[in-house]
């Protein structure tokens, strides 16, 4: 039986990291960038670059509100990005097996 | 939606090799911390509730229990008695807002709805005591059976619905005990009616602290 890849897009630390926190909120819910950034402990710059990669695939959806020092930023898992993550984990456990 | 750009300045991309096996214990740590960090509730936060619950009911069931004839629950018991609900509601709401800061969009919304019907029936419980007192009820049946065992009947149908739509099955048991535990002890009359929803919510909340902290550890044995 063939192992299936894993998905380069989640399979980096920053970005599993990133994915599996947001996964960790109910479908609909999103969180603030900083929370974001304090939960996983990245720098700003890195955050951006992880998250702009991850909503390129469409996994994550992000969405600004106000303006100047009240702008804030929210981030959260699309369905696609849920659904990426669970066939990575699946060929996780497959690959894990195999070993 | 849009894009991120615009927030602080760019850093070059770091992809580091990622062997599958750490991947899998990062991935299964950060899911753990992320929980652990979303979500308000605890064992001791539980096991705090059934001290609460129990000095509450406690204070007032001590307050009646010389009472001939019954009147309820006294002044002095009942400042206890909100005054320990109080330390609990704000021990909550501070857990609460420590979890969900920077979290937005539906489960907020549904949150806000579910204070509000609470709040509206609780005020019906309290509506309905004041006509049971207008129609010439007693007060050891307005301020012993019905004011405990309506309340916590209320409270605990409002909790078993919000965890069954979540699908939160230890949350919909504990819900399903404080039901349970309001219909058994109106049998016990209105003097022993509050020792028997004490020590019965009590050993509701207990058991539930207990089962998250066996929750907590099957999920760090899994991993």
């Amino acid at each position: 039986m063939s192992v299936p890849p894993l998905d380069p897009t989640i399979h980096a630390p920053a970005r599993l990291k990133i994915v599996a926190t947001l996964a960790a909120l109910p479908e609909g819910d999103a969180l603030s960038f900083s929370r974001l950034q304090t939960m996983i402990g990245l720098t700003a710059g890195n955050l951006i670059t992880h998250l702009r990669k991850l909503e390129d695939a469409e996994y994550v959806a992000t969405e600004k509100t106000g303006s100047g020092s009240a702008a804030r930023t929210a981030i959260a898992l699309t369905r696609t990005g849920r659904v990426a993550l669970d066939d990575y984990t699946a060929a996780l456990r497959s690959l894990l097996a195999g070993l | 939606m849009r894009r991120t750009s615009g927030i602080g300045g760019a850093e070059p991309q770091i992809d580091d090799e990622l062997d599958p096996r750490v991947a899998a214990g990062l991935l299964e740590q950060t899911r753990r911390a992320a929980e652990r960090d979303l979500s308000f509730r605890s064992p001791w936060l539980t096991a705090m509730a059934a001290i609460v619950v129990l000095i509450a009911f406690g204070a007032a069931w001590l307050s009646v229990l010389g009472q001939r004839p019954y009147q309820g629950p006294t002044w002095v018991a009942l400042v206890v008695l909100y005054a320990v609900v109080l330390v609990r509601v704000i021990t909550v709401a501070l857990a609460h807002h420590r979890a969900r800061s920077g979290i937005s969009g539906r489960t907020t919304g549904q949150q806000r709805a579910e204070a509000v019907v609470v709040v509206v029936v609780l005020l019906a419980v309290y509506a309905v005591m004041a006509a049971l007192l207008v129609a010439g009820a007693s007060d050891a049946i307005v301020y012993g059976l019905y004011v405990t065992t309506a309340t916590l009947l209320a409270l605990g149908t409002v909790w078993a619905a919000r965890s069954a739509v979540r699908e939160d099955w230890l949350q919909l048991g504990t819900a399903f005990g404080f039901i349970l535990v309001a219909a058994v002890s109106a049998f016990a009359g209105p003097y022993g009616v509050w020792l028997s929803d004490g020590v019965g919510c009590c050993i509701v909340l207990l058991a539930l602290s207990l089962a998250q902290v066996l929750q907590i550890r099957r999920d760090r044995s899994a991993a």
